[in-house]
Order: structure tokens, then sequence, then C-alpha cells
């Protein structure tokens, strides 16, 4: 029993450490040579490229993945974990990338399953008391009763979070916390993390692309590149270029150039259109906009005002309740999903692993998905992969997605590889009208300024662009036009330059504005 | 466990070339075997002896070797209707039902023929044989329809339709073949009529061409996953049906498409029993004995892992295992249904070796100073 290895532990002490962490994959070194330390009370962010191997880390502190070489040290004792129960039982607790609960269960079923005592005989009144306690004491506002497909992302990220502490959890790893999250429930959490690491449990946030949250909250800051540790610095040493350097080994320019192009022929032409979420509710209302030839019109919006119906509507995913969808002056508001893509619509959905990607399907096979129906590709129903596969090597080079072969599993590219894979694969197709929805989701800076001009480059080329995004600074530096969304309905349209980010940020919350041009 | 300073472990596979698991189910053979052995021996029968009397009639018998290969045949095709759905992860549990449907599709292109007649007319095979593989094809293929459509536009479980299905043509074969029924034996014998010899299915070296059907199926379906759109679409549909409604793949138009192709090949199986195998020419009185050993298609499906060809062998294991194991029963004398009791075990074991395809086992060397958290875990 070494249960208590981190009982009494101090404020500033080391509560693990990492020497030598080596983990390798079939034809990638994810983690070479990783030293890497934790002290309780700190708040210590990891950073790094998509790639770079922060999962990885994580998943071997917390003994999911074993290293191939390399030492793990809790409490100055060296432990040797074979599954993440031998972790969560010295007080390490994660919360993934991806969210693992049952979403027919309540708050409470969700985070007494799997829990050690969960088998000896349930004392749920008391359970909902300790866990009331814990939401009191770091500010989380969760129904307990209420269902996991009730909560929004904020709530269940709360959950994991909840979770990992009823369990004991000392030191708490998360992984990209606040990717799916809107700003205000990033703040919410941001304060609720403070307020643990007052409490001596040493936190672990993983953040690759928000700077601006890693200067502020955290302690310390390490980064990784190519599996490497390049520096770890007390943040106050830290700017957010400086760390982008750090991250991408060259200069990251955070405004991107907006390229210049005469408005063309409208592409899109959308009237009053309405449609229901899966809920049942109206969802979207009333939605007119058109975009035009080489124009990016920005749809600006905290998630879950419609912006998610719309775009499935736009890609055929979902009926409209009313209204009609023109496209190159077509009627298309019945057109399945394959005559949009043979007619030269492109859809980047936000949810990567669950629609975007096929997790099981090689890399091909994943490119595929996008082609399969596409003359050059598939003649007399035969589909040519000697042909795919070379797109797809063309494309990983040119997107830069790191992956060790063409032919290795979805599900085996970090996270914001996967994205760029997707994102590689829609505009390589060259789409007339490109709907984008969190296209720059969970990757990091460098990569964030490629898909930018990646977009930018599709206008150029005279694509029609509705860009779906939260981050209001994305909107407005990428955008011509910008719309704000809130509640289903459009608060008007205005141009981007002129545009006030005050105004925006207030028509995002329901204000409409006078004289916005439909 | 722990051996030393060696511990042994289990850890994930990245990927499963094919001769791992080549390796990993001829491991599970032996191993089922040997396990079935204490049968044997417990029954005071010698485990070698009676092993080597299965297989020599199984696969060496003048006798017995047909019979097997007619079983390999109806086991490869339903085996083949079952992996199609499987791929698109749609599970077929119909192929009785669609192997009934075949047997009564063939007979009705004979009675239309007026074949039922005595003494029996001579009817022409180049227009009749044809028409009768076509009418088995597609009765089978109505039957599966059912199923895919009903999963394909109202999401109704495609388990408890084909289930369902399988009761009605069970009766309903009984309702044709019975006393008074429209395909009953002249002789009342709850059979159906024979097939005219005319058209006995043509043989190639005694074996009935159904076999070229079987083996150019399994092929097909090869190519078909390997290659073609179709197959690319039903293997995406499988892995995830938002996905493939994404890529603009129709959640229709899949569901109804395996079902159909797996209900052709089931009935081909129709086809095959009883109207081509030597001996049989008739929709025999115990045709629920083969209803039943259609199940053997799911079995044979999972343990190929949806691979078609992999099919191939194991159908033939378990069509020669079924002959030689039923044979040995009676020559031996054995109080327990050998035949069953053995395709039993094999399974169990093949399906629990499947563990292995996602995890292997590594010896880990373990440092002596090295905290391990053991076995007291809460
Ligand atoms: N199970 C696996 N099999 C093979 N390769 C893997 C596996 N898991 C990760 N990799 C590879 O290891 C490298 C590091 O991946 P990791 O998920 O740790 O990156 P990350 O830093 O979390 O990136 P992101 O910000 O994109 O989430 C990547 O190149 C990835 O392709
Ligand atoms: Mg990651």
């Amino acid at each position: 029993m070494h249960k208590g290895l981190l009982e009494g532990i101090k404020r500033g002490e080391t509560v693990i450490e990492a020497r030598g962490i080596t983990k390798r994959f079939p034809g990638v070194v994810a983690n070479d040579h990783i030293d890497f330390e934790i002290r309780a009370g700190e708040i210590h962010a990891v950073l790094g490229e998509n790639g770079a191997g922060k999962t990885t880390l994580m998943n071997i502190l917390f003994g999911l993945l074993q290293p191939d070489e390399g030492e793990i040290y809790i409490g100055g004792q060296r432990v040797n974990f074979r599954s993440p129960l031998d972790a969560i039982d010295l007080g390490i607790g994660m919360v993934h990338q991806h969210r693992k609960l049952v979403s027919a269960h309540t708050v409470i079923e969700n985070i007494i399953l799997g829990h050690p005592k969960a088998g000896r005989i349930l004392n749920l009144k008391k359970a909902e008391e300790e866990i009331a306690e814990l939401c009191e004491k770091y500010g989380f506002k969760v129904d307990l009763r209420a269902k996991i497909w009730q909560l929004s992302e904020g709530e269940k990220q709360a959950v994991e979070i909840l979770k990992t502490l009823y369990r004991g959890a000392r030191v708490l790893i998360l992984d990209e916390p606040t990717s799916a999250l809107t700003p205000s429930e990033t703040r919410k959490l941001l304060a609720s993390i403070e307020a643990m690491a007052r409490d001596e449990l040493a936190i672990v946030p993983f953040i690759t692309h928000k700077l601006p949250i890693v200067l502020a909250i955290s302690d310390r800051v390490t980064v990784l590149r190519r599996g490497r540790v390049v520096s770890c610095q007390q943040t106050e040493c830290a700017t957010e270029k400086s760390l982008a350097r750090e991250m991408v080994g060259r200069e990251v320019i955070f405004r991107i150039e907006r390229a210049r192009v005469e408005r063309g022929n409208p592409i899109l032409q959308v009237e009053n259109l309405s449609a229901r979420s899966d809920k049942g509710f109206l969802a979207l209302r009333g939605a007119s906009f058109s975009i035009h030839e080489g124009e990016i019109l920005g749809l600006a919006g905290i998630s879950g005002n419609g912006q998610q119906e719309l775009a499935e509507v736009l890609a055929g995913l979902r009926k409209a309740e009313g209204g009609r969808v023109i496209f190159e002056g077509q009627d298309i508001t019945d057109a399945s999903v394959l005559q949009r893509w043979q007619m030269g619509i492109g859809y980047i959905p936000s949810e990567r692993t669950e629609v975007g990607s096929i997790g099981d399907f090689s890399l091909v096979e994943n490119v595929a998905m996008n082609f399969y129906f596409d003359e050059r590709f598939c003649r007399q129903g035969i589909v040519d992969y000697g042909k795919l596969q070379q797109l797809t090597e063309e494309i990983v080079s040119e997107y830069g997605v790191a992956a060790p072969s063409p032919v290795i599993k979805a599900k085996n590219l970090s996270g914001g590889n996967l994205q760029r894979l997707i994102l590689a694969r829609v505009l390589s197709r060259k789409p007339r009208l490109l709907i984008a929805n969190l296209p720059t989701q969970g990757l990091d800076v460098g990569a964030t300024e490629f898909v930018q001009n990646k977009l930018m480059q599709a206008k150029k080329e005279k694509a029609a662009i509705l860009l779906i995004s939260e981050d209001l600074d994305e909107i407005l530096s990428v955008s011509d036009r910008v719309a704000p969304i809130y509640e289903g309905e459009l608060m008007g349209i205005l141009p981007a330059e002129e545009a006030m980010r005050e105004t925006i940020g207030a028509m995002m919350a329901g204000l409409r504005s006078e004289g916005g041009e439909p | 466990m722990r051996v030393g300073a060696y511990e042994l472990k289990l850890e994930k596979r990245v990927a499963l070339a094919g001769w791992e698991a080549t390796i990993i189910s001829i491991l599970a053979i032996v191993f089922a075997l040997a396990l079935f052995s204490i049968l044997f021996i417990l029954a005071g029968v010698h485990p070698l002896s009676a092993y080597r009397e299965i297989l020599a009639y199984a696969f060496v018998n003048s006798y017995g070797l047909p019979l097997t290969v007619n079983r390999f045949i109806f086991l490869l095709l339903c085996t083949s209707a079952f992996i199609i759905p499987l791929r698109a992860r749609l599970w077929n549990i119909g192929m009785t039902g669609q192997f009934y449907a075949g047997a009564l599709g063939a007979f009705a292109v004979l009675l239309a023929f007026g074949g039922k007649a005595l003494p029996p007319p001579h009817l022409p095979p180049a227009l009749v044989i044809p028409l009768m593989v076509t009418a088995a094809a597609l009765s089978g293929a109505v039957l599966g329809a059912i199923a895919g459509f009903l999963k394909g536009r109202f999401n109704v479980n495609e388990i408890v339709v084909t289930m369902l299905l399988n009761f009605i043509l069970y009766w309903l074969v009984a309702h044709m073949i019975k006393e008074g029924g429209p395909f009953m034996n002249p002789g009342g014998r709850g059979e159906s009529f024979e097939l005219p010899p005319s058209v006995y299915a043509p043989l190639i070296a005694g074996t009935p061409f159904t076999i070229l059907l079987a083996l150019g199926a399994a092929v097909f379906l090869h190519f078909l996953f390997a290659k073609s759109r179709l197959g690319y679409q039903i293997k995406a549909h499988g892995h995830s049906p938002a996905a493939a409604r994404y890529a603009g793949i129709s959640t229709f138009k899949i569901p109804f498409l395996v079902f159909v192709m797996g209900g052709v090949l089931a009935g081909l199986a129709g086809y095959h029993y009883f109207a081509a195998v030597p001996g049989v020419y008739k929709i025999a009185r115990n045709y629920g004995y083969f209803g039943d050993l259609a199940f053997y298609g799911i079995i044979c499906g999972l343990i190929s892992l949806g691979n078609p060809l992999a099919a191939i062998p194991i159908a033939l294991l378990f069509g020669g295992l079924s002959v030689g194991g039923r044979y040995v029963q009676g020559k031996l004398d054995m109080g327990f249904g050998v035949d069953y009791a053995l395709l039993g075990v094999l399974m169990i074991t093949l399906v629990a070796f499947q563990f292995f395809y996602r995890y292997r086992m590594v010896w880990m060397k373990t440092r002596r100073e090295t905290v391990s958290v053991d076995g007291n875990l809460p």
C-alpha cells in the first residue's frame, strides 16, 4: 500500500517527477527523454504544437500508457503504474481531451460510477452531500440530479473534474480543458482551477493555443517540441511571443494579412431559414444572408446559438424547417449531402472525431471520405487507392500533418493533427462554398495562423466562405463581414473592418444592430 | 504475473497483421481440440484415435468427403450472407429464413413448370436451372430487403426483424410441404415433391456447381471490400454512421443493400442444399436441422473477423467437424451429440482467443527498487 505517498505534502514540494520519459510509436518518438516535475499548489501549463507529445506524456503520468524508458516518482518514491487504477489510487486524476461521461445517467451517478467505494453499500445521500461540498469549495455550479445530456460543455467539464476530486485526486491533469468551452465558461473554470491550486492541489492544465490563458493563470510553463522539453520557466518571465517562438521554433505573426479580393457574384443566398435542434426546439430562426465570391462571412456567437444547426442545414445534414437555400442560383434546400459535395460545397464539421473522421480508418481512407465519389479517384465503382494515397501524402506534407505514414489509423493522430487532416481534405476539393465550423479549435498558434492563411488563399481563389467561430479576434481579423448570432437569430451584418469589438460583443449577447444591411 | 525479475503484462496491440491472426486462430483450434479430448477420455475413448476417425471420415473417406464439401458450400454461403451486413455493423440473424425462402423460390419455379407431376417430366435444364437459381437468390433478397428497409427507413432493430422472419419462414415451409400443401410430396411424407432428374444441378467432379457460386461469392466480397466504392461506403457506415452521413453516404441505401446482398447468398444456400446436393433433391423433412446449421454462419463470420477469404478455411473446418463428429458418435457409440459439442467448444475457444487479437503478452523487466502498487486495491 502506498496510498499515503502524497499525504502531508506541502506547498512547493515536488509531487510528481518524471525522469527521462521516452515513448515511441511506430514511426514517431512521441516523448523523447522528458524530464518534468509538478509541485504542490502550482498550476503548471504544458504547451506545445499539435503532436508535440503532450497527451502522450500525460497518459503516461496517468498510467494509461507505459513508457518505453524513464522513471516516475511520486512524493519521492519510484512507482510503476500498470493501469490508471494505480495512478488514481495514488491521488492522480485526469480529465481527457475527449469527454467520457455516460450521457443517460445523472451527474451523481457519473461521479460515483467506477468509484472504488461504489461496490459497497452506497449511501447516495452522503455522497451527494460530499459532492455538493466540493462544488461549494471550488465554485462549480452543477445540478447534481441533472442528466449529463442536459448539461453544457462547461458543466460536463466540471463533472469530470468533480469525479476525479471525489476520488481523492491531489494532482489534476487537464488535457485541453478550455478548447470546447465558451469564453464565459472558460472564465468560470479558470476561477475554479485557481481555487483548487490554493488548496495545495497540483494542477497541470494543457492549453495548446490559448496563450493568454496560460499567461494569466499558470505559475510555471513547460514547452514541448517534437517530444522534447525545450524550456521550463516561471510564467512571469514569458510573453506570448516568446512562448509561441519556443513552441513553433520560429517567429509567429499574430495578425494575418487580410487579402483584398474583388467581391463577386453571390454564391450562397439564404432566405428566412429556420431549423430545429436535436431536442426539437427552433434553434435557427429566419436567418437571411448571402455570401459572395471571394468573401468570408464570419458568424460570431457563443456556441449553442444555432450555428451548428445552420452549418448542418447548409451541408444537407439537417432538414430546414422553413426558408430557402440558393447556391449559384439553384435552389438546393432539398439537395442531398452527396449532391452538395459534388456541386462544390465543402463542410468542415466541428465534431472532428465523431463526424469529421473515422478513427479506425487509415488516413488514406479518411481522405477518401471526400473523394470516393470523385471521378478522378473512382472509376466504374472501383476506388483508386493508389492515387488516393498519393493525394494523402501530398496534403499531409502540404498541411504539415505529423504522421509517420499515410496508412496509420486516424485515431493515432494527435487532436490537432486530425483537425489539419480534415481541413486539408476539404480544402483540397477547392470548394466554391466552404462552411468552416470552428476550424481552428484545438490548433496550436502556428497551425491557427496556417489555417487562417489557407482560408485567405481559398478566398483569393474566389471561394465563398462561412466561418463559424467563437473567437472574436479570429472573426474580426479574417472575415470581411461579421454576422453575430444570438438564440438562432442574426443580429445584423456589419463590415468587419469598421466593426467595433464592443458592438459585436453586445450583438452576440442579443443586442440588435440598427443599420445592419442583410 | 511475475517470475523473478520479469513480469508478464498485457499490452494493447497497435496493429494486427494477417499472419498473426492466422497463428492465433490455429492455436485456438489446437487448444479447443485438446480441451475436447477431456470429453473423449471421460467417455473412455482415446482422443487421438477419435480425432483420427473424425478427420479421416470428414476429409478422406469417400462417403464423408462429399458430405463435408456440401456442408462447406452451405456454410460458406451462410457465412458470406452474415459477413456483408456485419461489415456495416448490422447483424443478419436471418440466414435461416433467407435459406428457407431460397428453397421455396427454387421449388416454386419447378411447380410452375409442372415439375411436380408423376412420372417426373423432362424439363429443359438450360432454362429451368438458371431460373431456379435466380428465384432462390431473389426470394432470399426479398426477405433480406424487408429487414434492410425497416432498418434503413425506420431504424427498426434488424436482429428482431430477421429473427421473426426466421420463424415465419419456418412455418411457411411447413405449410408448403405438409399434406395438402402446394409443394407436398405425392407420397405425403412430410417433405416436398422431388426434383425431376432432368434438372438435377450439374456436377463438377462429383461436386455441385454451387461450389463455384460459394467460392466466387467469397472472392467477389473480398474484392468488394478491398477495392470498390460500395465496399468503402459499407465499411464507412459500419465504423461510424454519422461520419458516413457527413461524407454523403446514404443511411438508407447501405442497410438496405447489405441485407439484400446477404439475402441473395443465403437464398442460394437454399438452392444448393435442396436442389443441388446429390441424394437430397427435395425440401427434406428435417429442413429445420439445416436451418439451425445456418446459424453457424454467424460463428464462422465472427471468427473470420468479417474477412470473406478467411471464412473459406473456417467454413471447411466447421463443415468437416460437423460431419466427422456425427460419424464418430455413431461409430464409437458415444452418448452425446459429438458434432454439436465439438463445434460448441471450438466456437467458444475461438471467440475467447480473439482477446489476443487486441492484446498481446509481453515480458517486462522490473527493477528491484521499484515501488509497485500491488494487488491490494481497495
Ligand atoms: N496510439 C498511438 N499510436 C501511434 N502513434 C501515436 C499514438 N498516440 C499518439 N501518437 C503519435 O504521437 C505523437 C504525439 O501525440 P500526442 O497526442 O501526444 O500530441 P499532443 O501534443 O497531445 O497534440 P495535440 O495538441 O494535437 O492534441 C503524434 O505524432 C501522434 O501521431
Ligand atoms: Mg493532445
